[in-house]
């Protein structure tokens, strides 16, 4: 008991401490977000490219995850393919200002949701639904994506974590995430508001 | 003099300076991008939001609202918004398919990038989620609602090329709560954001 409070307010601090970019947001609480996706899944980001829709109104980014691990009691394939609005085609540039990101490379604990289609997904409740994985003395953390679209650019080149404070942010282990997921998914009521966009 | 005496002066006149100056903790979109001329055109679509009750829908509380930047001509249209072709449009009936969920409103931009760091903004347009309840200033009373005057002087902000700003109390706070009306009223901060880039 006293671990899962530990957990909690490790996640609120996650969420207090990445500066907070979006359009106009209503927080959500964990446990929602645990219990509306399809799927919790850590992957690496593999590749990603971008292209606009039929009608050629809207520039989608796709990214294909290689699935290491699924939270909680659904599993599905090894790879995904997630589908986030905005990206650059031809010198133009898309971005729904506060939206996630996915960016190549990227090793990542997501919450994911189908979109209509049922062929691809995308994150559930925007920027709550990513963390980055990090790496701190051996032990694998989950740390809040502080970039989000419109706080820097769409292609990821000269993207630089360490100059966004990832790496002082303060970390959920893998373990903790995964036991509140299971909490969630199963009915329980983890917390409120532990996730500030 | 002394320089005690100086030195204390000198002090003073510094911690004045600071304590009076406004706090300025805006943030620009990145990368840094605008519109080519001001005023920036910005035409919000004639189908109101059900949810607000003030015989529009809140369309013309939110042609109103969005003057409030000072450079913003503002009317309503017939037209619905066109991605990837301006003017601006803001659609209080539509969550154009992104804003979902936990979403309030969506600003969709579009812009050619430059290589010389000074981008030029093509298209924005403003989308709202119906799934929530708004009021408007045309309106009295509210009940877990949201505004809609602020909510969309906030995405406006977003359209001249403004991020969130560290300051509360400023539009371009990213927090928003129900029934607060605090947002209509644009702060210095978000004067200063304007500023830097028009």
């Amino acid at each position: 008991m006293h671990r899962r409070s530990l957990s909690i307010v490790t996640l609120l601090l996650i969420a207090l401490s990445v500066p907070v970019s979006a359009s106009q947001f209503v927080d959500q609480p964990f446990d929602q977000v645990a219990r509306e996706s399809a799927y919790v899944v850590r992957g690496t980001v593999v590749n990603t490219w971008s292209a606009w829709d039929d009608a050629h109104e809207v520039i989608y980014t796709f990214a294909t995850v290689r699935v290491h691990r699924y939270f909680g009691e659904a599993t599905g394939p090894d790879t995904l393919v997630v589908r986030e609005v905005g990206g650059v085609v031809e010198g133009y540039a898309m971005e729904a200002i506060g939206f996630p990101m996915v960016r190549q490379g990227e090793d990542v604990v997501l919450f994911l949701s189908r979109w209509d289609n049922g062929a691809e997904y995308r994150i559930h409740a925007f920027n709550q639904g990513k963390y980055l994985v990090r790496n701190r003395g051996g032990v694998e953390v989950l740390v809040s994506d502080p970039v989000t679209q419109g706080s820097d650019r769409l292609d990821r080149d000269r993207f630089d974590v360490r100059a966004n404070g990832v790496d002082d942010a303060p970390g959920l282990t893998i373990d903790e995430f995964a036991a509140m997921v299971d909490d969630a998914r199963a009915g329980g009521r983890v917390g409120h508001d532990l996730h500030r966009q | 003099m002394k320089k005690q005496t100086i030195l204390a002066l000198g002090i003073t006149s510094i911690i004045l300076i600071a304590s009076t100056e406004p706090v300025m903790a805006y943030t620009l979109l990145s990368p840094r991008r605008r519109w080519s001329s001001t005023p920036v055109t910005v035409r919000v679509y004639n189908v109101g939001n059900s949810t607000i009750s003030d015989g529009s829908g809140g369309v013309s509380a939110t042609v109103s609202a969005i003057r409030v930047w000072g450079m913003i001509s503002s009317s309503s249209t017939s037209s619905a918004a066109v991605r990837g072709s301006a003017p601006a449009t803001i659609m209080l009936n539509t969550n154009g398919g992104l804003c979902t969920g936990g979403c309030l409103a969506a600003t969709l931009t579009g812009y050619y990038v430059s290589q010389a760091g000074d981008d030029r903004i093509y298209d924005a347009d403003v989308y709202t989620n119906t799934a929530h309840q708004f009021y408007s200033s045309g309106e009295s009373g509210c009940s877990a609602e949201y505004d809609i005057n602020g909510i969309m002087a906030h995405e406006v902000g977003h359209v001249i090329g403004i991020g969130h700003s560290s300051v509360a109390g400023a539009t371009m706070y990213p927090s928003v709560s129900a029934c607060n009306t605090a947002n209509r009223t644009l702060a210095s901060d978000d004067f200063a954001a304007r500023d830097n880039l028009y």
